[in-house]
């Protein structure tokens, strides 16, 4: 597999544009070095030198731009800019996001510029420490302080309108009907959602990937949420529902927040932070939705590689991951249908 | 006829020589992308080995599932390339019988007991899969 590249800019690019962006009478770069992690974008940390101005100093920096293959939900840099500003401002704990910039001189594509946070975020290390009560339950307050964003709003207007559970799962069905494999239980898991609707909510802000893998722990706290590129208008429960999803609990499929608690100390800090209670069958609508939702993904990355030609083995095998997820919609619509003698 | 060792032999003893004498002398960052090929290789390790004998069986249960209970009413669902109702697939193309599998789940076509029996073969259908694809995963749900 091909390793992260690095910005084809020279870092004088880079400085030049930081420069500008922050008033500073000169701006040093240094070198630009790839981050792990980031399927859709790619991160590279690096120190900047101002030499006045309100970042005077030596600041911990990263370049954060789309990497060549795009997918359709993803945002745009600048709209992921307004989207992680919009969450900072809130009080929501994620890296401060400084500028975004569309000078292809820098890295080829659109970019953001955010400060560089310390931390782990490999889920197989997070998931393999001993469980994590009070990150979940912290975790839980910040999701709450997200959901209080509520459209409209004029620096959010690039975001997507929002879409109900019944486009969702059109959405979905779409999907499946461009692949030529029939997956029956996956589309039997869409007609239980689909009889199964729950009823009307205001929408908020949503992530939309908050899961295991897309926070950053500094020893056993938690440092900051990453990876905003799909948020967008949606109901709070998906968010929920995404972050207990089998597939983002790793190592341990007995923790069913995230690999890392049990679920109620989620809702505890959620609740706690929102001052209402979270409806355990909401989630399960929507848990059952984050599976199909995933299950797609997974087939539609195994078909970069089946249909695209990308030459990418951990996409190809990522497909064969789908019917974990199948396995789950079963299990979490149908727990008395398992065979006894499996 | 082939001569011995089988493919899965092979691919097992080639997975082994690969996991516990090559991937180490890698460096850090591309070792990752051994254990990717490793279980890549145990994967196609396990198909070559089960064969299809035991798909051809839970397809047999579904042929058997159509020709025997009542015909499901056609309803007017969004299409797969076959029809949720047709008759398509019974006798056919194993992937003609599962299309017509999932345009009938997709509308709802069956009910009480035939919905049931449907429940069953999902649940048959998953848990063949998982055994070559995943068989971790499936005893870290509770599954022999």
């Amino acid at each position: 597999m091909a390793a992260t590249p690095s910005p084809r800019s020279e870092a004088s690019a880079l400085a030049r544009f930081l420069t500008e962006a922050s008033g500073a009478k000169a701006v040093e770069v240094g070198p630009l070095t790839p981050l792990a992690g980031g399927a859709m974008r790619h991160n590279w940390r690096f120190d900047a030198q101002f030499s006045d101005g309100a970042l005077a100093g030596v600041q911990r920096l990263v370049l954060r731009s789309p990497g060549p293959a795009r997918f359709a939900e993803s945002l745009a840099p600048g709209t992921e800019f307004a989207v992680l500003r919009a969450a900072f401002v809130a009080g929501v704990r994620v890296p401060e996001p400084l500028f975004a910039g569309a000078d292809e001189a820098i890295c080829g594509r659109p970019f953001l510029v955010m400060r560089h946070i310390a931390g782990i975020a490999a889920p197989a290390r997070i998931t393999a420490m001993n469980a994590l009560p009070a990150v979940a339950e912290q975790l839980g307050r910040e999701l709450a302080r997200l959901h209080r964003i509520r459209p409209p709003r004029r620096d959010l207007a690039a975001l997507p309108a929002y879409h109900d559970p019944r486009s969702r799962i059109a959405a979905l069905r779409a999907a499946l009907d461009r692949r030529r494999e029939p997956r029956p239980v996956l589309e039997w898991g869409i007609r239980w959602l689909e009889t199964n609707l729950p009823g009307p909510i205001a929408p908020v802000l949503c992530h939309r990937d908050f899961r295991t893998g897309n926070y950053l722990l500094e020893g056993a706290a938690l440092a900051a949420i990453l990876d905003w590129e799909f948020a967008g208008w949606g109901d709070p429960y998906e968010d929920i529902g995404w972050f207990c999803c089998k597939a983002w609990r790793f190592a341990r499929l007995d923790r069913e927040a995230g690999g890392i608690a049990d679920r109620k100390s989620l809702y505890r800090g959620y609740e706690s932070e929102a001052g209402r209670r979270i409806d355990p069958q909401r989630v399960h609508f929507w848990e059952i939705l984050a599976n199909l939702r995933w299950a797609v993904i997974a087939l539609q990355q195994s078909d970069r590689y089946m249909l695209a030609g990308e030459r990418n083995l951990d996409l190809a095998l990522t497909g064969r991951r789908a019917t974990e997820s199948e396995l789950e919609i079963l299990m979490l619509i149908d727990p008395a249908g398992a065979p006894r003698d499996a | 006829m082939r001569d011995p060792p089988s493919g899965p032999r092979l691919l097992a003893l080639a997975r082994t020589v690969l996991s516990e004498e090559l991937t180490p002398l890698l460096p850090p960052d591309r070792q990752d992308e051994a254990r990717l090929v490793a279980a890549a290789m145990a994967l196609a390790e396990r198909e070559a080995a089960a064969g299809d004998a035991h798909f051809a069986t839970i397809l047999s249960e579904l042929a058997a599932f159509y020709q025997e209970g009542p015909s499901p009413s056609r309803c007017a669902g969004p299409s797969l390339s076959l029809h949720c109702g047709e008759r398509a697939g019974v006798r056919g193309d194993p992937a003609d019988l599962l299309r017509r599998f999932a345009a009938d789940l997709r509308c709802g076509a069956f009910a009480a007991a035939r919905e049931r029996a449907a429940r069953a073969l999902l649940w048959r259908l998953t848990l063949a899969r998982l055994r070559l694809e995943h068989p971790e995963f499936l005893a870290a749900n509770g599954f022999a």
